[in-house]
């Protein structure tokens, strides 16, 4: 007999056992370390999955930034130029208006110069020119400048026009700040008379006549009545060339 | 000779002899508990394995897979049973390498008490599935059908165990016998050719346990669906 039933029933029951020992020391623990690591990938895939979706998302953001980065960087950069401009264009104003300013004081300054020096060349001229004009006339006439002077001044006080002499009359009768005549020099009492005289003849009230020395006529003698002025004065016949002293300076300066 | 390793009395332990069926199978058991123990004592759940560990993963997974494959169900409480017929057999027909061993399913007492585990299986694996309406199937097409398909779960059942003890107990006395007439090279052909035939044996003796587990079990799916 090829099969004996005491040993078929032992091989059940080792197989049995077999199946429990297996089931407990194989097939349980190796199935439970296959799914806690299944466990494991798939947690780190759905983590590496939920990266990735952050990542793109960062990534969506990054670009919608850059995006709107470029748009403004080009609206901003626009802007920037024409406030560039704008401030340019206030600088080159400032600076302008600053050179024009500065300018206008050194063309000021020039001015003033300009003018000092003709002053001072008019009076050098005059004074220089009187010295001459005194040496002359004593030399030809033997005469005193002084008194040629007080005699022309005199002479046209004595011929002047209707009008004037009108116009002088109103004035006389009522002198608000005086009759007064300016001169350079001490006028001869004989001369001072005919003037006082001469000024009397205009009107029938008395008159009072103050004279005065002012150095800085040099050379000449004035009457001054509440505005209006006879006068005579060597300075007068400078004036052509002074004139033409101005305008050889401003071609100078020109040049 | 002998056709069968249960007449070979290794022990004697009181009355209850100790044949070298019932002592190979221990050995086997031991060794396959053993190994299991060692492998599974130090698991690994991160992506780095012992070469161990992922021998007996990669053989665990196939497994499943093939019972998946064929039952069309959740593996989970099929794998004791059929891992344990396809693991015991195979290394049990592998041994048979080691001079001296006698393979245990050589034996008709193993491969009967292997194939009644599966006929006792295959019905209560179909009322944990089914309830007691697994027994309607019998009576299927026709209640004239039953006796026939009675005696059809019986006759697969011996069929279950006469081919795996024939074909064992065949590949052992040819081995024998080709070793008295031609003692060089061509035995050992033999013992390599009986090693794969051993090997395609477990498999089909699982693989045939698991169709009969799962045609008994896929009676009330066929209802659902």
């Amino acid at each position: 007999m090829l099969i004996n039933w005491f040993t078929v029933i032992t091989q059940i029951i080792n197989f049995l056992v077999l199946v429990y020992l297996l089931k407990r020391f194989l097939y349980g623990p190796i199935i439970k370390a296959m799914d806690k690591r299944q466990e494991k990938i798939d947690l780190n895939l759905e983590e590496a999955r939920k990266k990735n979706e952050e990542a793109e998302q960062e990534s969506e953001l990054f670009l919608k930034k850059n995006r709107e980065f470029d748009s403004r960087h080009e609206e901003m950069l626009s802007q920037i130029k024409k406030e560039a401009e704008a401030r340019k264009a206030e600088l080159i104003k400032e600076a302008r208006s600053q050179v024009d300013a500065d300018m206008a004081g050194w063309y000021g300054g020039i001015q003033k110069e300009k003018e000092n020096f003709l002053q001072n060349i008019r009076r050098h001229a005059v004074k220089h020119t009187c010295a001459i004009a005194r040496r002359a006339i004593k030399d030809l006439s033997n005469a005193d400048l002084e008194d040629r002077i007080t005699s022309i001044f005199i002479e046209r006080l004595r011929n002047i026009d209707a009008d004037e002499r009108e116009a002088l009359a109103r004035t006389v009768q009522h002198p608000a700040e005086g009759i007064r005549v300016n001169s350079a020099f001490q006028i001869p009492g004989e001369s001072a008379k005919k003037i006082v005289r001469l000024i009397q003849n205009l009107t029938t009230d008395s008159v009072v006549v103050r004279f005065e020395i002012l150095p800085e006529l040099i050379c000449g003698i004035e009457l001054k009545l509440h505005g209006r002025k006879i006068s005579w004065n060597i300075a007068d016949y400078l004036e052509p060339f002074e004139e033409n002293m101005r305008a050889t300076i401003e071609a100078k300066i020109s040049h | 000779m002998h056709i069968t390793p249960d007449s070979i009395i290794l022990f004697q332990l009181g009355p209850v002899p100790l044949n070298a069926t019932i002592l190979f199978t221990w050995c086997i058991m031991a060794l396959m508990t053993v190994v299991s123990w060692l492998v599974t004592r130090k698991l690994s759940s991160t992506t780095r394995l012992s070469r161990w560990q992922n021998f007996i993963e990669v053989l665990v997974i196939s497994i499943r897979d093939e019972i998946r494959e064929i039952g069309g169900q959740d593996p989970g409480r099929y794998l004791p049973l059929v891992g344990t017929l396809f693991l015991f057999i195979a290394l049990s027909n592998l041994l048979s390498i080691i001079p001296g061993y006698k393979a245990p399913t050589g034996s008709l007492s193993t491969t009967t008490a292997l194939a009644v585990c599966v006929f006792v299986a295959v019905p209560l694996y179909g009322i944990a599935q089914n309830g007691l309406s697994y027994f309607k199937q019998y009576t299927k097409p026709s209640i004239l059908m039953l006796p026939f398909n009675i005696i059809g779960e019986v006759s697969r059942t011996i069929a279950l165990a006469m081919r795996l003890f024939g074909n064992i107990m065949s590949g052992t006395i040819i081995a024998a016998i080709l070793l008295s007439i031609a003692p060089l090279i061509f035995p050992i052909i033999m013992q390599a050719l009986g090693l794969l035939i051993g090997l395609i044996q477990a498999y089909i003796f699982a693989i045939l346990a698991m169709v009969y587990i799962a045609a008994g079990s896929r009676v009330r799916q066929n209802k659902v669906e």
